[in-house]
């Protein structure tokens, strides 16, 4: 589904250039459930951001299916963006004037008209994420696990082949953390998707199938889940943390 | 919702205090400029105006700042918008819209709101004009020459600024689209300017710059003529003006990197003095515009109050209410036939006086000008015969003026204004007076000058003196000067009007010249030249200007014409109708630059919590009250509303008393100028009250924006 191979990415600030992903290789699979932690400056969310086309990388690849990102122009991209990926995002970043199920149906706007189908699995995504109820209200009076289960239920509109979320808890509370993570396992389970998200979270990224820690911009390490207990696998995760915070 | 045009109807109905901004500021603007433009080429205002003159010059350069201030508040209401609307842009292209797609909607949308409200403000333009016209003339002076009409030719004008706007309007929003950048809308990042070290000295040295910069400014023409006999090239004078601008630059600075507390305030501000410093480079810039156009503004504002107060003080202040005077070779009406022709109109003369004037030449020194390549060079020449003046005898003046006044044989004595000196017209210390005709001379030894202000310019001799002198003048080089008073003054204005038309109907085209025409000048200039600026058609081909009979009501004759009568009633609703003009295109121009400059303000302090709304966020998290933040907001607020208005203010004051004291001949203020200064204190307060409500209603917005409760409720 998607491949990362021998990724480079720097930035220049002043005369400086700060090299930021060394090399990152990776593979996501086909309906798995993804997680990218690490240290500060370890590079996970220009990682995120080369994957969802919004930085040029300087080298490597990036290919979902049959598809080299690298190689696409800049509406190719914009397509890309809408109908292959969907993404949900730290701030939420919903339009405070469409309402929840507006919000919902905008990928679905953009790739050009909405059809009864587009509208009818909207409805059905409500009903999954248990937000049916405030599917006319606006943001602003929304909770931000609402806001959080939107933007999931949002970036699963399009059919896409691979969900990219950026810190999705960051802004949550432990409630709202467990909403935003059983709508990800429903999304995978029920809907066959595809999930790669970036987090600080151990309990968060405890419910992958798998967890890829990066550290100054390699892959340090990859843990599977492997049939663990979910509390034995963020038990391995802090070790793992524990273990870097050492070398 | 179906389709991406209905997403884009719905954010609108959502926003539309932005929407509103917008379009309300290019409405507004295209109003206040179609409204100008068409009192600026209305036939009406343009015989005020005479053409070529200054005051159609400062129009001109008053249209310039008023459509530079509508720029300057549109674009700054336009870039509000498409910031605000960034975020929106970032969504959409995050969740893979192509920028085509939103640029097409965006420009639908700019579309019909720029061509909208331009042709609203347009097609309002006119009727506005007409209506502040007409309240002009119910409050002010209501004559026949004040009905307002129009010239089609000012929409040019209208489509010239608004298709400025539309076009102003489609780059910024093509920009706001190429430029929005995912990232920075996915992470809510914030750009900041690298921030420099501001030495404290900066605010002290400010001030020194900009005082300095604007006594220099101010003093440099002033030394360059008197001092060095030089009129530099015109531009030369304004780069002693520019301490005064990198002074400015260097007080705005400081006032809002380091602000004016001192270190007791250090802690105290530091949030709201700290968020300020990270868009520094803007805020200052920001500020720096808004404190010219507010010196601007007030400039414009000062200029009717200023002439208004002195001119109408300087007309009650006449002993008499009709004088005049005319060649002894015209038939003007005199004596007798003044009486009937008020009987006609149930005038009563009180008091009537006629006395002869005679034109003699006096000496003096001459300004000879040389071009060169750097400006004019002028050096002063002493000539026995200079110019001409007119001349009464001391019998005469104390007839005329029931003042006793006696002078030796060999005395000449000058009249003055009792306000204004000589006004820089004459020379009050002749030594020798001569007949240009018959070569006769005397020599004499002035006196002080005395005030009168109704026979201000003329020369008073021993009554046996001038009775010699004036042996051999023919009548072109006499005159004659009537003096009297009526009855209620105040109505005799159709009697007035009755005599000035008689007075002009009954001149010849011998004596249709301007003021400063002089025989004995002209002889010379045409002996050493081949002609003389004053002549009628010299004048005309230099300058445009013309004494035409004609034209009696427009504003070149009643300003120009040698013989003009002084008649208090009709000076007064001349002036009140000129000045009406003045008033109404100075309000215009104080508008529009006010107007700019509370839209700047309110855009910047709507920039500013935007841009620190995470600031705000953190700062609740680490338990921060709302007194605490509402207090921080409102520094940055204040800061942003009264650091240009009180500059602003201070530094016209300033500009203001420089003019008022360095005028005259001495170093002081006069009555009437203090009379205007104080009228101006009138406008200063108005507008304050004005700004001081705008900086509410933002600070409001602002707190809003912020979630910071506002007032008692803050606590």
């Amino acid at each position: 589904m998607l491949h990362v191979e021998n990724l480079h990415k720097s930035y220049q600030v002043g005369k400086t250039t700060y090299e930021v992903l060394k090399g990152v290789s990776l593979e996501v699979a086909e309906g798995e459930f993804v997680a990218v932690m690490g240290p500060s400056g370890s590079g996970k969310t220009t990682l995120l951001n080369c994957i969802s086309c919004y930085i040029p990388t300087d080298s490597g690849s990036i290919r979902l299916g049959k598809l080299d990102l690298a190689r696409l122009d800049e509406d190719a991209l914009a397509k890309v963006r809408n109908q292959k990926l969907g993404f949900v995002f730290q701030d939420f970043l919903l339009l405070d004037g469409l309402t929840v199920r507006q919000n919902i149906l905008l990928p679905a706007i953009i790739s050009g008209s909405v059809s009864q189908q587009a509208e009818t699995r909207a409805d059905q995504l409500c009903e999954a994420f248990g937000i049916s109820g405030i599917r006319e209200k606006y943001p602003a009076e929304i909770s931000g696990g609402e806001k959080q289960r939107t933007a999931v239920a949002r970036a699963l509109i399009n059919h896409p082949l691979l969900i990219l979320a950026d810190e999705p808890t960051g802004n949550l509370d432990s409630k709202s953390t467990r909403a935003v993570i059983a709508s990800f396992e429903q999304a995978k389970s029920a809907l066959g998707a595809t999930i790669f998200m970036v987090t600080h979270d151990s309990f968060a990224a405890s419910f992958c199938d798998r967890v890829v820690i990066l550290r100054d911009g390699v892959v340090w390490r990859v843990l599977a889940r492997e049939g663990f207990a979910r509390e034995d696998f963020q038990d391995q995760l802090l070790d793992a943390i524990r273990e870097m915070g050492k070398e | 919702m179906k389709t991406f045009t209905q997403v884009y109807a719905s954010l609108r109905r959502r926003s539309r205090g932005q929407y509103a901004l917008l379009g309300g500021c290019s409405f507004f603007s295209v109003l206040l400029i179609t409204a100008y433009a068409c009192m600026m080429r209305s036939p009406t205002i343009l015989t005020v105006l005479p053409e070529g003159g200054d005051s159609r010059k400062q129009i001109m350069m008053i249209f310039v700042l008023a459509v530079i201030g509508c720029a300057v508040f549109t674009t700054y209401a336009a870039g509000l918008f498409f910031r605000q609307k960034s975020r929106e842009t970032g969504i959409f292209l995050a969740l893979g819209a192509s920028r085509k797609q939103i640029q097409s909607e965006l420009f639908r949308e700019m579309g019909l709101l720029s061509v909208g409200t331009c042709a609203a403000g347009a097609v309002l333009g006119m009727p506005l004009a007409w209506v502040i016209w007409q309240c002009f003339r119910m409050s002010v002076v209501n004559t026949r020459e004040m009905r307002l009409t129009f010239d089609p030719q000012a929409y040019l004008l209208t489509l010239l600024f608004s298709v400025f706007v539309i076009l102003m309007i489609f780059v910024l929003g093509w920009r706001s689209i190429r430029r929005t950048n995912i990232i920075d809308v996915v992470q809510e990042s914030h750009k900041s300017e690298p921030i420099k070290a501001v030495p404290r000295w900066y605010g002290g040295l400010g001030i020194v710059l900009t005082a300095a910069g604007l006594f220099t400014g101010y003093m440099s023409s002033t030394v360059f003529i008197q001092v060095l006999h030089w009129y530099p090239p015109e531009g030369l004078t304004g780069i002693f003006y520019i301490p005064a601008l990198v002074g400015l630059y260097m007080l705005l600075l400081h006032t809002v990197v380091n602000g004016w507390g001192g270190k007791r305030r250090q802690y105290k501000d530091l949030i709201s003095t700290s968020m300020m410093k990270f868009q520094g480079r803007q805020t200052v810039r920001n500020l720096l515009v808004m404190t010219l156009l507010i010196v601007a503004a007030y400039f414009g504002s000062f200029y009717s109050p200023m002439m208004g107060a002195g001119a109408m003080v300087g007309y009650d202040a006449r002993p008499v209410d009709y004088v005049y005077h005319f060649r002894a070779d015209q038939d003007i009406p005199q004596g007798e036939e003044v009486e009937q022709l008020a009987a006609q109109y149930d005038v009563e003369i009180t008091r009537y006086a006629q006395a002869p004037l005679l034109r003699l030449g006096i000496d003096g020194y001459d300004a000879i000008e040389t071009e060169t390549a750097l400006g004019v060079k002028v050096r002063e020449e002493y000539l026995e015969l200079k110019n001409s003046e007119l001349f009464l005898s001391a019998g005469d003046y104390s007839r005329l003026t029931g003042e006793s006044l006696t002078l030796q044989p060999g005395q000449v004595v000058c009249i003055i204004d009792p306000i204004n000196g000589t006004g820089g017209r004459m020379d009050p210390y002749p030594h020798i007076i001569t007949n240009a005709l018959t070569g006769a001379r005397l020599s004499v030894e002035p006196l002080e000058p005395i005030a009168y202000q109704s026979l201000f310019g003329y020369y008073v001799m021993n009554d046996q003196d001038l009775a010699a002198l004036s042996e051999g003048l023919p009548p072109e080089w006499r005159e004659e000067v009537v003096l009297f008073d009526v009855a209620g003054c105040e109505s005799s204005y159709p009697f007035a009007k009755a005599l000035f038309n008689e007075i002009v109907d009954r001149s010849g085209p011998e004596v249709a010249i301007v003021d400063s025409w002089d025989p004995i000048v002209r002889e010379r200039d045409i002996a050493e030249t081949g002609s003389y600026f004053a002549d009628p058609e010299t004048l005309l081909e230099l300058n445009g200007i013309t004494i035409d009979y004609n034209q009696r009501e427009g504003s070149t004759f009643t300003i120009y014409w040698k013989y003009m009568p002084q008649f208090r009633v009709m000076d007064k609703a001349d002036f009140l109708f000129s000045m009406a003009v003045f008033i109404m295109v100075f309000v215009f121009v104080a508008i529009v630059c006010f107007a700019a400059v509370f839209i700047i303000a309110y855009t910047r302090s709507m920039t500013i919590a935007l841009t620190n709304r995470q600031v705000y966020d953190d700062l609740r998290h680490l338990g921060a009250p709302n007194a605490y933040l509402y207090r921080s907001a409102r520094g940055q607020v204040k800061r942003v509303f009264f650091t240009p208005a009180l500059i602003g203010t201070l530094l016209i004051l300033a500009f203001y008393l420089l003019i008022l004291l360095f005028n005259g001949e001495t170093v002081a203020i006069t009555v009437t100028e203090a009379a205007g200064l104080f009228a101006s204190f009138g406008i200063i307060a108005g507008v304050s009250a004005l700004l001081y409500g705008v900086y509410r209603l933002s600070l409001k917005k602002v707190c809003r924006v912020l979630g910071i409760r506002q007032g008692r409720k803050a606590s």
